[in-house]
């Protein structure tokens, strides 16, 4: 027992070890990975790759749009601020968005996301309708990045792409872009995805087929569309719906097309068939589809077919979809947003990267090659200087054992590997096998190590350069962390997390075996 | 089986100001192209596409294809075209990478190779000048601050005036002389390089506080002390740099040149820092040993 208390650094070192092998090679151990996953996709490791070595494509692009904040404006006079300012800037009413104040904003906003206003001509707009913007800035708001991030990881995920991701990258003083990274993809087949559109449908089946069989007719399409909001149905208690509003041009299109359907006088669905979309009885649903699945099909009720008869319903043009709860409601406003971007991409502005598959693999190779070679190198060296294997050989497999618990911190927490990381790999070994050396010498100086005091103050001694020379590095590292530097984050990360591994439990575990070693041989 | 052995030098053989000449001139030779480049050309460094904007693609392909072949085949002008050991195993006999400037649209440069049938586009890469603006303004302040912190180190570790500027002044030394040097082996200024001058920071304050802290916070002479730290100092950087130099070497050979850079950088940074460490640092030291605390 007390021979583990003495060396509880050495035990240490060895949980770590196994932990990480666990984090490493058993299938499903880190969150958000499955067992089966993991043995579909013939991964030997829990490693999760970047693009720089697996292959795909990444993406950074800023959001085209102008904001304008700190107006006081309120959501009663929200659709009728857009409608003007859209006229007046004459421009598509779906590229002017107003924020109006509301729990989460102390003050309102509105963000233009075309190209062609200028911050002064939105200005000028707002001015002719009374309101005073406190600041006219490039860019849009908060609530708009996240929309952002939602829609297109929707569409990511409609499209069935594997491992993609994306996120809102900011830049202290200046903009904020959009990161997009999807593996197994190429440059123009991520750009198609991003501008593919929306995959809720909204039909009519009635009948007026030959023979009395049911047709089916898309009702009510994207452009059509306003403003979409997943919200609950107040009057009808906690029902989730969709509320589309109907773009003015559209709504009497729409009234005359569902009174065409025969739903003026209003319709009984009927026993709707859900699974094929087919209908054999009653006067006729309107139909939701998500991705061709069937999500409701409702009657229409007389006094809002009648609305559809005499034009009223072109005054108050919301159509509703009910749904079956919250988060139903939810994904149908996001596909139905998704369809289109709440801002465009400015492609032209883009940074990104796109590799194939097999390149990556021979970049994930060479790199493994390169890696080994420079630990050779390191080795043969400190073996010429100090001739003797029992120094020698605990100082590799400590260097090593440090990479492989950052190995299996890296899988735990499934950061995708990426060149940039690999470079980290390589700083770590080089200020590892540095401290090992100052720890060596520390020890092995004249004089023996007789007693547990000498060697508690020698190892003292050169820990305090080791913990200084960490320090440093560790200052030197901090500012790429926060700084978005494109993959210099990642390299920062992984050094960082490596010296104080390293720093905490990998090199004074080094100190412990020599120490044993070393008497051994006295 | 070579040998290794730290040489003992005997320090006492040379006066200060004689130490402190050589990597004084050669602290002022590196600044002096630095300058020099930065009146030419309007930049201290040349920069690449990661900071002024532009694309990169590599291209596989069976056929054997010169330089100029290559820049016949885009309409666009090219500003450079590299080949790349492929080594036997690769899918393509030949492997070129191909990089344009920041006036080329990405999408037509990739469309030129698709369409081409000799040709794979095996990967791009494409920085827009906002983007390479961005990069660059924040990777001054990334070097700035880190720069700033290491030296604020340095002074609450030793807190004393000669030897904390010593480390402070021979890691900025440690940085100029691989830039200096860059510019004359005409080699751009990548991200990768960054994280490299970040990481000889690092490297660089090692060696520096290992000697400091034998001479200042030990028991023994001043060369007995120095003679030790040398000892493991030297140790230390030799290892760093054998496994940098073949990195580099190995690196350049597959084409993977974020690591290539680095290595780089770090073998010519580490270089210079043995020197700036044994002479530059070590004199000031022996000079604050033996003539500074009299004062």
């Amino acid at each position: 027992m007390s021979q583990l208390r003495e060396n509880w650094r050495v035990v240490m070192l060895v949980t770590l070890l196994i932990l990480s092998a666990v984090a490493l090679f058993v299938p499903g151990v880190p969150p958000g990975t499955t067992g089966s996953e993991g043995a579909a996709t013939d991964r030997s490791t829990n490693l999760n790759y970047g693009i720089q070595l697996s292959g795909g494509t990444r993406l950074r692009a800023p959001i085209v749009g102008i904001t304008a904040e700190g107006i006081n404006v309120t959501e009663a006079d929200r659709v009728q601020l857009e409608s003007t300012l859209a006229e007046e800037l004459d421009i598509d009413s779906i590229d002017v968005r107003v924020r109006p104040r509301g729990p989460d904003r102390q003050m309102g906003a509105v963000e233009v996301v075309t190209e062609n206003v200028t911050q002064s001509e939105l200005r000028t707009a707002l001015g002719n309708n009374g309101y005073q913007p406190e600041t006219v800035r490039d860019g849009v708001t908060a609530e708009t990045r996240q929309e952002m991030v939602r829609s297109i990881d929707e569409k990511l995920r409609t499209s069935a792409l594997s491992g993609a991701s994306v996120q809102i990258v900011n830049v202290p003083g200046g903009e904020n872009f959009v990161s997009i990274t999807a593996p197994d993809r190429d440059r123009e087949e991520l750009v198609d995805i991003l501008n593919e559109r929306g995959v809720v449908k909204i039909y009519a089946v009635y009948p007026g087929g030959e023979g009395g069989s049911y047709v089916r007719e898309e009702v009510l399409q994207r452009d059509q569309m306003d403003d979409i909001s997943a919200s609950t149905q107040s009057e009808q208690g906690n029902n989730w719906a969709v509320f589309i509003t109907v773009r003015p041009e559209a709504a009497d299109e729409f009234s005359q097309r569902m009174v065409d359907a025969g739903f003026g006088d209003g319709a009984n669905c009927g026993n709707y068939n859900h699974s094929d979309i087919q209908q054999t009885e009653g006067d006729g649903c309107l139909v939701h589809t998500l991705n061709g699945e069937v999500v409701t099909a409702r009657g229409v009720r007389a006094d809002l077919g009648e609305s559809f008869a005499n034009g009223e319903f072109s005054n108050d043009p919301v159509y509703i979809v009910p749904t079956n709860g919250s988060e139903q409601a939810n994904e149908i406003a996001l596909n139905l947003e998704a369809g289109q971007l709440p801002a465009p991409l400015d492609l032209s502005q883009d940074s990104g990267a796109s590799l194939d598959p097999a390149l990556a693999e021979r970049f994930k190779q060479n790199s493994l090659v390169t890696g080994l070679i420079a630990v050779l190198m390191v080795s043969l060296v400190v073996y010429a200087r100090y001739k003797r294997a029992e120094v020698v050989i605990p100082m590799i497999v400590t260097a090593l054992s440090e990479v492989f618990i950052l190995l299996g911190f890296v899988a735990f927490v499934q950061y995708p590997l990426n060149l940039s990381h690999l470079a980290g790999f390589i700083a770590v070994i080089g200020t590892g096998v540095d401290d090992l050396i100052i720890i060596a010498d520390e020890i092995l100086q004249e004089g023996k190590v007789e007693t547990g005091r000498v060697f508690q103050s020698r190892f003292r001694k050169a820990f305090w350069v080791i913990g200084a020379a960490a320090a440093t590095t560790i200052m030197a590292m901090s500012p790429l962390m926060v700084l978005p530097l494109g993959d210099l984050s990642g390299f920062a990360i992984i050094t960082i997390v490596g010296v104080l591994i390293g720093v905490l439990v990998t090199r004074p575990a080094y100190g412990d075996i020599l120490r044993s070693l070393v008497l051994d041989e006295d | 089986m070579f040998e290794f052995e730290v040489p003992e030098v005997d320090y006492t053989q040379y006066s200060n100001r004689q130490l402190v000449a050589v990597p004084l001139v050669v602290l002022g030779l590196a600044l002096a192209v630095i300058f020099g480049w930065w009146v030419v050309t309007g930049a201290p460094v040349d920069r690449g596409i990661d900071f002024t904007g532009g694309t990169e693609l590599t291209i596989g392909t069976d056929s054997e294809y010169t330089n100029e072949e290559i820049n016949s085949l885009f309409d666009e002008p090219t500003v450079s075209v590299q080949g790349i050991n492929t080594g036997t195993d690769a899918e393509y006999e030949n492997q070129y990478v191909v990089t344009f400037d920041n006036s080329v649209n990405t999408e037509s440069v990739r469309t030129t190779v698709q369409s081409n049938e000799d040709l794979t586009l095996l990967g791009s890469g494409n920085t827009s000048p906002l983007f390479g603006a961005q990069n660059q303004r924040l990777a001054v302040i990334g070097v700035g601050v880190a720069f700033l912190g290491m030296s604020l180190l340095a002074f609450a570790f030793f807190r004393t005036f000669v030897p904390s500027i010593a480390i402070v002044v021979s890691a900025f030394s440690d940085i100029m002389i691989p830039i200096a040097i860059m510019n004359l082996l005409g080699i751009k200024l990548s991200l990768g390089i960054v994280a490299a001058l970040l990481m000889l920071i690092g490297y660089s304050v090692d060696s520096d506080i290992l000697l400091n802290n034998h001479v200042l916070r030990r028991s023994g002479g001043f060369y007995e002390s120095t003679h030790r730290a040398m000892q493991t100092g030297v140790t230390m950087t030799v290892t760093s740099i054998a496994a940098m130099a073949v990195m580099a070497v190995s690196a350049t050979l597959f084409g993977i040149d974020l690591m290539a850079d680095i290595g780089l950088i770090l073998v010519l940074g580490l270089t210079a820092d043995l020197m700036n460490t044994y002479m530059l640092n070590v004199t000031l030291l022996r000079w604050y040993k033996y003539e500074g605390v009299k004062r």
